[in-house]
């Protein structure tokens, strides 16, 4: 089996995921293959040598549809003998995308894979594709499918998170984002969007809220209690009659938002990185795959963790760093307790909540991220985890070299 | 420069007037001079005092457009993109005071001119043949970029906002109605301000369709599968009407598909930065050169000669009632001259009248020209045998048959009832005017005026001076042809004049590759994709084989000694002796196949044994510098005068591609330096053909260096 490396990472901002936001005038094909050209640029790619594009798409209709990965791939001139290939694991597609590529080169049937995600929230909202999970009445009655943030809010309600617990949370990570961006620690891999004309669109991640404070957060209405009185509260409450009542905890300011963006990482073989004269920058130990009990849904991080550990031979105490998707408050703060990990080494440059959550494109933002922090504080491992639909939970340990 | 009058309905009329212009334009200084009139309306809005606001020009023309000079010269993405979405800015404060705008469109109103007026909410005109409507940026190489192609979109509907500014047409106010760019055409400007008050009181909102919740784009978005659909046909056409050399086009279609898909302000912001590429690009630059300043030079005379007073041709002889005789008398009669038809009997000229006749109607069908007009027209042609008729005439263009003796001796007919004012012509392809000349008595008044077929749509005439011509018969020549609405190219006789030279040149160098052993169709193939309209062998069976000779011929004869025979000349030699002649008659490269389509004909590959290993990006470039290195010659010779006829000529005489901005503006495209090198690259690899002459040392060209 061959060890896989990365050997680079990039993102581009991420924009509000509305009309007003900066990145809404681009198709998600253009912030595509704006990663695709400069993850090349910077490496000078012979795109030839590329095996495959594998990109996370979780609302792949109208811009994003008929497999974007491949337009994205034309869009941005690469050469024609590189396929591309566009995959849906709902919220963990980035990192999937990631650790599918990572499985073909350990298997030697690739060398050179370009990892990723991208997805318009704005242009293509979040289930207009439709399905059978979403809108099914049979499916949904048959496995108590709620939507996510009633999940969220149960977690919530068994842990007993208060509504402060989840709002302190939500601000630390407005308040590590807007220190990491003003100390340019994103500059490493984020790319600015660019027009036809070379005009930066967007040259900083828009939707972080620098002055935000707890009385600001205290003051927003729950997001989720709509819903979950309509009957999926019920539904929950089903499944988990420990739960007396549902506790309506998470809101617009302690859930992740939606955002615009795109996501590469650019892995391969020890061989072909030596080959092409690519650095490596680490190494990819590990990763796991796991899903479990749907209703509660996120709370697929921990086994996923688990597995990945045991199959690097780690225990928690050997990971110094940690990117676990910031969801919603609630997803974070359970896994942390579950794992018992030191919350100080926790998405230490803020999370989802700040900077959003552009589905597919998430996975690989945050194995960038997690990389340029493991340099520039000169650690050695790192994992990076994400919690997904219908109970799935995704995770890689990389260690830095 | 804006009047602000406020009646006592609390309407407000805006009128238009800047100073020290003949016409209203949209540049800096009117949008600065905007921003008061903006602040008073508002100030006057929210007191509750206004209903609406008419917009007007105390010019003959409403808005004639944008600021050339200011586009031409702007080069900086940024700047482009600040001032275009200033500009925009004023046109979405204007739609959205809260009160009805409306446009009265007295006079023209052109290109982005036509954008202030959409972005008013009704569009009101009068009835006046003068007055010309649309949206032609494409013409330049831009796009409708001030919000232009997007309030289009909103008001047509995608494929025909698409269609209205690929055609880019100066439309008349009846065609500009029927296209739905127009909402009314009242009879009088009095009536005009009477209805837009009217219009205003019953309409008291203002407020666009893309303003309005819920508001749909007639006939959808490409968010539906239908239209995404369409727009993917429209995509295909435009590669086989372009050849993927126009970037204009294609933006259109790129801002009208995203633009479709988003909100009206992000629409608008998409085509800013569209626009702003365009507008820094090379393939606009040279448009802008050629098709607008320096056309707009030649057409003023620049090289008209100068000290004669200037000549109105009112009454026009025409010798020969075929297709291009009837054809330019059609051309007369429409800009207002009288025709005499002669043939050699009355009942073939009188066919050729009904011809006119015929296309007349066409005409009025079309909506060009309105039936009483027509009418009026008809009785301005008469048909004759005899050469007496003539008498009246102000200058007699013979086209017969090319064929000399007849020419010579239609003209010598012809010109014995001239009087000493008027001016004899030739319409001939080939024979040199001062052979034909000679047999007159006064061949300083005989003067060529090649026309090009199809007349109607070609913008250009040829103005041939013999050895004999004077000087005054050249300005009056170049008034006529000015006269009739068409660009004067004044060239010297020769083989082939200018036109016909270098097209020559084209083809020969398209069948030399067809020698080397390059597929036909890759020949044809390529050729098409350069821009140019027709390829090199196609074009070759069109003139026919002999003429392509003859041309060559007549070379040999003028340079003796000097000549240096084309390679393609064998191969035209063993075509016409394998009676493969082209022509209207004869297959040529072409033979007819079934279902009356021309294919390349087989027996070429037996001939000419087909080699793979030939490089389109070689052959486009032969193609293409083969041809710039004739018109180099014709400056080097004079048998053209200036390098902006060189390019204007080029592309209105034989269709070199316009987005090269013309024959000589291709070595600026090209760069000076990588084109010497080039040529003798070429010279050393195909020989002397492609040896520089030294004229180009000592031209000055200019732009496109200044751009990317």
């Amino acid at each position: 089996m061959q060890d896989v490396f990365i050997y680079d990472t990039v993102r581009t901002p991420r924009g509000k995921g509305k009309r007003t936001g900066s990145l809404y005038e681009r198709r998600p094909i253009d912030l595509l293959s704006t990663m695709l050209d400069a993850i090349k640029k910077r490496n000078e790619l012979n795109t030839a040598e590329v095996d495959d594009v594998i990109i996370g798409c979780v609302t792949p209709i109208d811009d994003q549809g008929y497999n974007i990965a491949k337009a994205g791939v034309m869009h941005a001139g690469w050469d024609d003998s590189v396929p591309g290939i566009q995959i849906n694991r709902y919220c963990a597609s980035g990192l999937e995308a990631v650790n599918m590529g990572a499985a073909k080169i350990m298997a030697g049937m690739a060398d050179l894979i370009v990892a990723g995600g991208v997805e318009s929230m704005s242009r293509v909202p979040m289930g207009t594709d439709g399905g059978a999970l979403l809108h099914d009445p049979e499916l949904i009655n048959n496995n108590n499918y709620v939507q996510q943030g009633v999940s969220a809010d149960l977690i919530a309600t068994l842990e007993g998170f208060t509504r402060e617990q989840l709002d302190e949370f939500a601000l630390s990570s407005h308040k590590k984002a807007a220190f990491a961006a003003e100390q340019e620690y994103f500059s490493k891999s984020m790319i600015p969007v660019v027009d036809c004309n070379g005009l930066t669109i967007l040259g900083k991640d828009e939707a972080v809220r620098p002055n935000t404070s707890k009385e600001a957060l205290s003051r927003l209405d729950a997001s989720f209690e709509q819903l979950g009185e309509a009957g999926f509260a019920t539904m929950a409450m089903l499944k988990y009659p420990l739960a007396e009542y549902l506790d309506y905890v998470h809101t617009a300011g302690n859930s992740s938002g939606i955002v615009d963006g795109a996501s590469l990482a650019l892995i391969g073989s020890a061989a072909i990185g030596e080959k092409m004269g690519l650095k490596k920058r680490a190494k990819l130990v590990a990763s796991a795959l796991v899903s479990t009990e749907p209703t509660i849904m996120l709370t697929g991080i921990v086994p996923a963790v688990q597995k990945a550990l045991s199959k690097a031979g780690l225990t928690v105490d050997d990971i110094d760093l940690w990117e676990i998707n910031e969801a919603f408050a609630s997803v974070v703060l359970k896994a942390v307790g579950d794992l018992g990990v030191d919350l100080d080494k926790v998405n230490v440059n803020g999370g989802a909540i700040a900077m959003g959550h552009p589905l597919g494109a998430t996975g690989t933002i945050l194995l960038g991220t997690l990389l340029d922090e493991l340099e520039r504080r000169n650690l050695k491992y790192g994992c990076v985890t994400l919690c997904a639909g219908a109970g799935i939970g995704t995770a890689a340990i990389i260690e830095r070299l | 420069m804006i009047r602000y009058l406020k009646d006592k309905d609390g309407i407000v009329v805006l009128t238009l007037d800047m100073e020290g212009r003949q016409h209203n334009v949209l540049n800096h200084k009117i949008i600065e001079a905007f921003v008061p009139v903006m602040e008073q309306l508002k100030l006057d809005a929210a007191k509750g005092l206004l209903k609406g606001v008419i917009v007007t020009s105390a010019k003959r023309t409403f808005l004639n457009g944008g600021d050339l000079d200011y586009l031409y010269e702007a080069v900086d993405p940024e700047e482009i993109f600040v001032f275009t979405e200033k500009v925009k800015k004023l046109l979405r404060d204007m739609e959205r005071p809260g009160l009805p705008v409306v446009s009265a469109m007295n006079g023209s109103t052109l290109g982005l001119g036509f954008e202030f007026a959409l972005a008013t909410h009704y569009r009101l005109t009068v009835d006046n043949a003068e007055i010309k409507m649309g949206l032609p940026q494409t013409r330049l190489g831009l796009i409708p970029g001030n919000g232009g192609m997007i309030r289009l979109m909103w008001t047509l509907g995608i494929e025909k906002a698409f269609k209205v500014a690929e055609e880019a047409k100066y439309y008349n106010v009846h065609e500009a109605k029927k296209v739905g760019i127009v909402d009314k055409i009242l009879d009088s400007e009095a009536e005009m301000m009477e209805y837009a008050k009217k219009w205003i009181l019953e309409n008291p909102k203002g407020i666009q369709s893309w303003d309005k919740p819920g508001g749909k784009i007639p006939g959808g978005s490409t968010h539906e599968p239908g239209m995404a659909q369409k727009v993917s046909l429209l995509a295909a056409q435009v590669a086989k009407k372009y050849k993927q050399k126009y970037p204009a086009i294609q933006v259109l279609l790129n801002v009208l598909s995203e633009g479709s898909k988003v909100d009206f302000d992000t629409a608008s912001k998409i085509e800013t930065r569209y626009f702003t590429e365009l507008l820094v690009s090379k393939t606009c630059k040279n448009m802008m050169k050629t098709l607008w300043f320096d056309a707009h030079e030649i057409f003023g005379g620049c090289n008209r000669p100068q000290g004669f007073s200037k000549f109105r041709p009112r009454r026009v002889g025409i010798i020969g009632a075929g297709v291009m005789g009837t054809a330019i008398a059609v051309e007369c009669l429409i800009n207002g001259m009288e025709v005499v038809l002669k043939d050699v009997s009355s009942l073939i000229a009188e066919r050729g009248v009904d011809l006119v006749k015929e296309r007349l109607l066409e005409m009025e069908a079309e909506g060009l020209i309105t039936k009483s007009f027509r009418v009026d027209l008809e009785q301005g042609v008469i048909a004759t045998e005899d050469s007496k008729a003539f008498r009246k005439c102000d200058i007699v263009i013979e086209a017969v048959f090319e064929n000399q003796h007849l020419k010579s001796q239609v003209v010598q007919e012809a010109a014995q009832e001239l009087d000493d004012y008027a001016v004899m012509a030739s319409n001939t392809i080939s024979i040199p005017i001062t052979k034909l000349g000679q047999s007159i008595e006064m061949p300083d008044r005989f003067v060529g005026l090649h026309f090009f077929a199809p007349v109607d749509r070609t913008e250009m005439v040829e103005i041939v001076k013999g050895k004999h011509t004077s000087e005054e018969t050249v300005a009056k020549a170049f008034d006529f042809v000015k006269a009739i609405k068409k660009y004067p190219i004044i060239v010297k006789d020769g083989w082939g004049f200018y036109v016909s030279r270098v097209r020559n040149t084209y083809l020969l160098e398209g069948v030399s590759l067809l020698m080397e052993g390059c597929p036909a169709s890759m020949i044809e193939n390529v050729a098409k994709g350069t821009g140019m309209p027709s390829g090199p062998l196609a074009l070759a069976d069109k003139l026919s084989l002999e003429l392509v000779l003859k041309y060559e011929k007549q070379a040999a004869e003028l340079y003796g000694p000097k000549y240096i025979q084309h390679p393609a000349v064998n191969v035209i030699e063993q075509m016409l002796e394998m009676d493969r002649k082209g022509g209207k008659e004869y297959d040529g490269f072409y033979s007819m196949h079934s279902n009356n389509q021309k294919r390349l004909w087989e027996g070429l590959q037996d001939h000419f044994a087909p080699d793979l290993a030939f490089d389109p990006i070689d052959i486009e470039e032969r193609l293409l510098i083969a041809q710039v290195i004739e018109v180099l010659w014709c400056l080097q010779e004079k048998v053209i005068s200036s390098v902006e006829e060189a390019n204007l000529g080029s592309i209105y005489g034989w269709g070199f591609p316009a987005s090269k901005g013309g024959a000589v503006q291709f070595i600026n495209d090209y760069g000076k330096e990588d084109f010497v090198d080039r040529c003798k690259e070429l010279e050393e690899k195909y020989g002397p053909r492609f040896s520089i002459p030294s004229i180009l040392f000592k031209l000055q060209l200019e732009k496109a260096e200044k751009v990317d």
